[in-house]
């Protein structure tokens, strides 16, 4: 069963690595957002100073949002819906493997491609950049380490999270009003459209009982020192009890879909 | 009239999947709301930034959601350009004795944006109740204008976007940058920017026309002349100009893509 998840992983994996000239036009568009944002928090910030978040330190929280840009949203997995949409996902009922798994699988394999096409340029030019525009190194290396962590588990719970999008295309027949919705929701939460250490403090407590903001805004602000290590393991320990919840709540949603699919004509 | 006709095609294709079409409206109606949220959140914790505190911002994305909206809404054919172009339907409409301006106008109108001129005009008229402003005649003239300017400025984009896709063929996301770019940055009053960044926005790309200039001849603040800004918006509706013949110009090369 493994065996069969794992080919299923590198096929989409492959597949998104033949779309290079989109992921370049996509790493000047990244890039280009990048500075836009920066520009845009420094005049905030260079009003009034906050504790705790420099604008170094949101210099570096922009531009790995950036560079991990496909990993901090969760969204539709675009050949799923569009079965869904238009009925072929009957043929998929006729295979012997566990759907979801194999969903999850392609899913995974076409969020972490698109990532590591684009990632390394747009670490390295902004690396280059100067300070208060750059990306500034890792506070130190215990702190490294836990980013990959965090940043590996993250990248699950989008994916899981993902998964929910594919059962409500079931329920609404509609998979871009569905992708829109989560992908508007999972913004606002999840500190896409404004990073969340520049929001309310009252507003943060509520959003730490999410899941959204485990999936990218942990891990940026483990890299930036923002969240120590200690605090960085006991979140990581939240983030995932929420992956294993998440997980399987949607493996319950999908079967309770997929039992009650019916399929008209032929 | 062709463009009547146009209008009530897509109007009943788009009534044929009411709730599809209901769905996605208020989908991209959310995606405006949490923006919005977003603008509210940071000054919840800035309070204001620079000369600028929330309504004046409120009024910027207002005025820029209402004017973006209503251009996707009945520009649509100048956004989805590239896919003309590579589907061949363009080398279609460039036979038909029809200017492809035209054309191109009642090639897509998306109702489903609706939702979200409704929820920019609504945005403004809470940011114009909530500021301090003297109304007078020239004023209101000048806070219409602000709308037309962003329309027509956004049309501009548009065309500027589909002109360039006429060399690259393919729809690149860096196109994206010039139209959602403007978009995004126009969400509050684009001088709190770098220097750098505001000049590009004022001269290169007016987005300021209908963003701070016109907003401190309302309210009277600014080290700008009055007149200048009050002019402004009026202003920057000369630059679907350049647009246009850039444009024309590129279309004239245009040789197909084959078959």
């Amino acid at each position: 069963m493994k065996n069969i998840n794992i080919s299923i992983f590198k096929m989409q994996f492959k597949k998104e690595l033949q779309y290079r000239a989109k992921a370049i036009s996509g790493i000047t568009t990244q890039f280009f957002w990048g500075i836009m944002y920066i520009c845009l928090y420094t005049a905030f910030m260079s009003s009034e100073l906050i504790n705790g978040f420099t604008i170094t330190q949101m210099a570096a929280y922009i531009w790995l949002g950036q560079a991990f840009f496909s990993l901090r949203y969760p969204g539709m997995h675009s050949n799923a819906g569009y079965e869904i949409e238009q009925g072929n996902v009957c043929y998929k009922f006729t295979r012997p493997i566990n759907l979801y798994n194999q969903w999850y699988y392609e899913y995974l394999g076409e969020k972490l491609a698109s990532a590591l096409l684009r990632f390394l340029p747009i670490i390295i030019i902004s690396i280059l950049l100067p300070t208060n525009y750059g990306l500034s190194m890792p506070v130190n290396f215990s702190s490294f380490i836990l980013f990959i962590v965090s940043l590996i588990i993250g990248c699950l719970l989008c994916v899981s999270i993902s998964m929910f999008s594919i059962y409500f295309t079931f329920v609404t027949l509609s998979q871009k009003g569905t992708a829109t919705i989560i992908v508007a929701i999972s913004n606002l939460l999840g500190g896409s459209i404004i990073p969340i250490p520049l929001m309310p403090n009252s507003v943060q407590n509520v959003l730490n009982f999410l899941p959204f903001r485990y999936i990218s805004d942990l891990p940026f602000r483990i890299y930036i020192g923002n969240i120590g290590i200690t605090d960085g393991l006991i979140q990581i320990g939240i983030s995932l009890f929420w992956l294993v919840t998440t997980i399987l709540i949607g493996k319950i949603l999908i079967k309770k879909a997929l039992k009650k699919t019916v399929i008209q004509g032929g | 009239m062709l463009y009547n006709k146009y209008l009530k095609m897509h109007l009943k294709s788009s009534l044929e999947y009411k709730a599809n079409t209901i769905f996605l409206s208020m989908a991209q109606a959310l995606i405006f709301i949490g923006e919005i949220l977003g603008v509210w959140l940071l000054f919840l914790k800035f309070e204001a930034v620079g000369e600028w505190g929330f309504y004046d911002s409120l009024l910027m994305s207002g005025v820029v959601m209402t004017s973006f909206s209503l251009m996707e809404c009945f520009a649509r054919g100048y956004d989805e350009f590239p896919n003309l172009i590579k589907n061949g339907t363009l080398d279609r409409l460039l036979v038909r004795p029809v200017n492809i301006h035209y054309q191109l106008l009642g090639a897509k109108i998306e109702f489903s944006k609706f939702l979200r001129i409704i929820l920019g005009i609504t945005v403004s008229i809470i940011a114009i109740i909530n500021m301090n402003i003297n109304w007078n005649i020239l004023k209101i003239i000048v806070l219409i204008s602000m709308y037309l300017s962003g329309c027509i400025i956004i049309f501009g984009l548009m065309i500027l976007c589909a002109g360039i896709s006429i060399y690259t063929i393919e729809n690149l996301e860096f196109t994206n940058i010039i139209t959602n770019g403007s978009k995004e940055l126009a969400y509050y009053p684009i001088n709190i920017y770098k220097k750098w960044l505001t000049r590009i926005f004022t001269f290169i790309i007016p987005i300021a026309c209908f963003n701070y200039l016109p907003l401190s001849f309302l309210l009277e603040t600014g080290s700008i002349p009055l007149w200048l800004c009050g002019i402004s918006p009026f202003l920057g509706m000369l630059f679907i100009i350049p647009c246009l013949i850039f444009f024309n110009f590129s279309l004239k090369k245009y040789q197909g893509t084959g078959t």
